[in-house]
């Protein structure tokens, strides 16, 4: 493998593995914002706005993943 | 770019259409342009503290702005309209003039860059120039400040590169998505895909739009801190009330 390859196999596995993190993070406040709607339907307005932000925030992890990606395949010569 | 001019000029129609024809009691097409704004409205007046009306009006812009550019990017033949160019070996390929325009990040880091702009600026002027640098410089222990000061900084930095990267990250992986499932399946399951798109596209906009009040709330509230810790020392539940959000990305 050369030099290119490489940098290609590193991307991928910066995203790939970049994602199983934010993936499980986004699963666990995805459950525990429905258990809170299930216990108390009512308060899914109260909820909904919080359980945005906390993903978004999530989200930001896999996103700096994306970013190494991205560096990696473009602006490492 | 032409898909953000495009968003423009489609805010800017709706907008004159509603100062012209603005009735007191809504009708069908004056309800579905009030639906939105009320809807972000509620939620900002809701979660943003006291100060909220200041920056509503930001915030409302930003998610209309990036919503419309986001659904205008996913209408069904918009990626065909395009210049012909001769490819680098000579065949003819298609650079489509409307692009999702949040493709692209010029796009996402001007929104994002407006976004730091403004959340710099409310906080100098709830903390005035010297007490929003030293709550940017100077840590709570004060000999904690060399280990924290950095980690402030590019925490504060960060969030430009995560708004707009996350805004970007989502309509280029959706757009990639959706040709991928067109070459790989041609016949109606794209559709489902497109449809997960609208809800992309509607999510991320609110997204944008909740992490900029979120962050010019948290530039408000720091200064508010200070502030009622020196004059009273017992509005420990109104300060809560004030920064509901999770802390800084």
């Amino acid at each position: 493998m050369n030099a290119v390859e490489f940098q290609l196999l590193a991307a991928g596995l910066a995203i790939g593995l970049g994602t199983i993190g934010p993936g499980i993070g986004i699963g666990i406040g995805f459950s525990k914002a429905m258990e809170a709607i299930g216990r108390n339907p009512d308060a899914s307005g109260t909820i909904f706005v919080p359980y945005i932000l906390g993903i978004a925030l999530t989200e930001a992890m896999a996103i700096y993943a994306l970013v190494i990606g991205l560096i990696l395949i473009f602006a490492v010569g | 770019m032409v898909g953000a001019l495009l968003a423009s000029a489609v805010l800017l129609v709706a907008a004159g259409w509603f100062i012209r024809r603005a009735e007191r009691v809504p009708g069908r097409l004056q309800s579905l342009i009030e639906l939105p704004i009320e809807w972000i409205a509620g939620i900002v007046r809701n979660t943003g503290g006291k100060r909220s009306a200041e920056f509503a009006a930001l915030v409302i812009a930003v998610f209309l702005f990036v919503l419309v550019a986001n659904l205008i990017g996913l209408l069904p033949g918009v990626g065909t309209v395009g210049l012909a160019h001769e490819g680098e070996h000579g065949e003819p390929t298609l650079v489509p003039l409307v692009r999702a325009a949040a493709a692209d990040l010029n796009f996402t880091l001007g929104l994002a860059i407006i976004a730091f702009v403004a959340f710099v600026a409310w906080g100098i002027r709830a903390n005035g120039v010297l007490g929003y640098l030293k709550e940017l410089l100077i840590a709570e222990p004060a000999y904690m400040t060399p280990l924290l000061t950095p980690i402030h900084l590019i925490s504060e930095l960060s969030r430009v590169i995560s708004l707009s990267m996350r805004l970007f990250g989502n309509i280029f992986a959706g757009e990639a998505l959706l040709a991928v499932m067109i070459v790989l399946a041609p016949l109606l399951v794209p559709a489902a895909f497109l449809g997960f798109e609208v809800l992309v596209a509607f999510v991320q906009a609110l997204v944008f739009a909740l992490l900029t009040m979120t962050y010019i709330t948290l530039a408000i509230a720091e200064h508010r801190q200070h502030d009622s810790q020196a004059a009273h020392p017992g509005t420990e539940p109104e300060r809560k009330e004030a920064s509901p959000a999770p802390g800084s990305a």
